[in-house]
């Protein structure tokens, strides 16, 4: 873009020859009789004072009175429907009945707020008394330095060996 | 004390509002109708917007004491029915623009092609207007009306004068450049 003087210049004015453009329509005369078509126009307006009229025009104090008493028994007369309405329906449904036992699940005592996921609590069992150890497996335990356990489980494959073989057992026929 | 409202005393509230409601209608017919006009383009419609602003002031006549400047109150009604129209009409086609502001300027003197090169020139002013963001447009628009100052041009559209100004300044550069480059608007 270029921004010589002259184009700041011819900018300038294209813009105050635009708004001297709209200044001229803004200030255009409106039309002749403007103002009675308007007055007209609003004079065959019907115009709601209120968000609800009373059909009733109060003539005088009297008058006034009366309506302001049938407003107040209209008022009554619409509490007692609705009113009486509410009672015929708790009459004739009655009170709901309460629960006939107490539904809600005994809680386990979990702690916290937690649940227990279907986990089953294994209460702590008592000590019982203490088996004593026969002196000879103590004593290989400690000496050998081999379990007892692997001791008996040589010992019995070497018996297995030679041991004779058991008579199989005959087969059952049905 | 109770206060009793008495047949009489409705009977001359409501005379009163409907003088008070005349006299504005005396006093600001005309300029709600060149606002309307400016934005509309359209003599029927402008003068319809003006008869629903009033209507709109006749509904809510109760509040009429309340108001502080009623000038620029009901200025702000008008402009807010003619944006409502504007939005909902089609854009008008320039050609239209022409007629109608040929239709509507003054003779002072011109020959009927001066008018008509007259009219095409407006026409072509308004429709580069018309190429502008909303915002940079109304302010635009509204600081043609010599008698509204930037208060009560920031009054009518809800912002602050300072907001009026820059947007005035954005407004000035943006049509200038719309106005050098003819082509960027077509």
């Amino acid at each position: 873009m270029n921004f010589s003087p002259q184009n700041d210049l011819d900018r300038n004015a294209a813009t105050i020859d635009a708004e001297r453009s709209l200044r001229l329509i803004a200030s255009l005369p409106a039309p002749v009789g403007i103002e009675d078509r308007v007055k007209d126009g609003l004079r065959g307006v019907p115009v709601q004072t209120g968000v609800i009229g009373w059909p009733l025009s109060p003539p005088n104090r009297v008058g006034w009175a009366k309506v302001s008493y049938m407003r107040a028994a209209a008022a009554a007369a619409i509490v007692f429907v609705v009113a009486g309405g509410g009672w015929g329906v708790c009459k004739h449904f009655g009170a709901a009945p309460g629960p006939a036992a107490d539904s809600v699940p005994q809680r386990i005592d979990g702690g916290g707020g937690l649940s227990a996921a279907g986990a089953k609590r294994t209460p702590k069992t008592v000590e019982g008394p203490s088996v004593a150890i026969p002196k000879t497996v103590r004593q290989e335990t400690g000496a050998g330095g081999v379990s007892t356990q692997k001791r008996a489980h040589g010992a019995s494959r070497q018996d297995r060996k030679n041991r004779p073989l058991a008579p199989s057992p005959a087969p059952v026929v049905r | 004390m109770e206060i009793v409202e008495s047949p009489v005393h409705e009977e001359a509230r409501r005379r009163a509002q409907e003088e008070a409601l005349e006299a504005l209608v005396d006093q600001y017919a005309t300029t709600l109708y060149r606002v309307a006009f400016s934005v509309l383009r359209n003599q029927s419609d402008a003068e319809d917007a003006v008869q629903e602003a009033f209507l709109r002031v006749l509904r809510h006549r109760e509040t009429l004491g309340e108001i502080r400047d009623h000038r620029v109150w009901l200025i702000r009604i008008v402009w807010n029915i003619v944006l409502d129209r504007k939005r909902r009409a089609k854009t008008r086609p320039e050609t239209d623009d022409i007629t109608e502001v040929a239709r509507v300027l003054p003779a002072n003197g011109l020959s009927a092609e001066q008018r008509a090169a007259a009219a095409q020139h407006h026409a072509h002013v308004l429709a580069c207007v018309e190429k502008l963001p909303a915002r940079e447009r109304e302010v635009m628009m509204l600081s043609a009306f010599e008698e509204l100052s930037s208060v009560e041009i920031a009054a009518v559209l809800e912002v602050t004068e300072s907001s009026v100004r820059s947007r005035l300044f954005r407004a000035r550069n943006l049509l200038a450049d719309l106005l050098s480059h003819p082509r960027s608007i077509r």
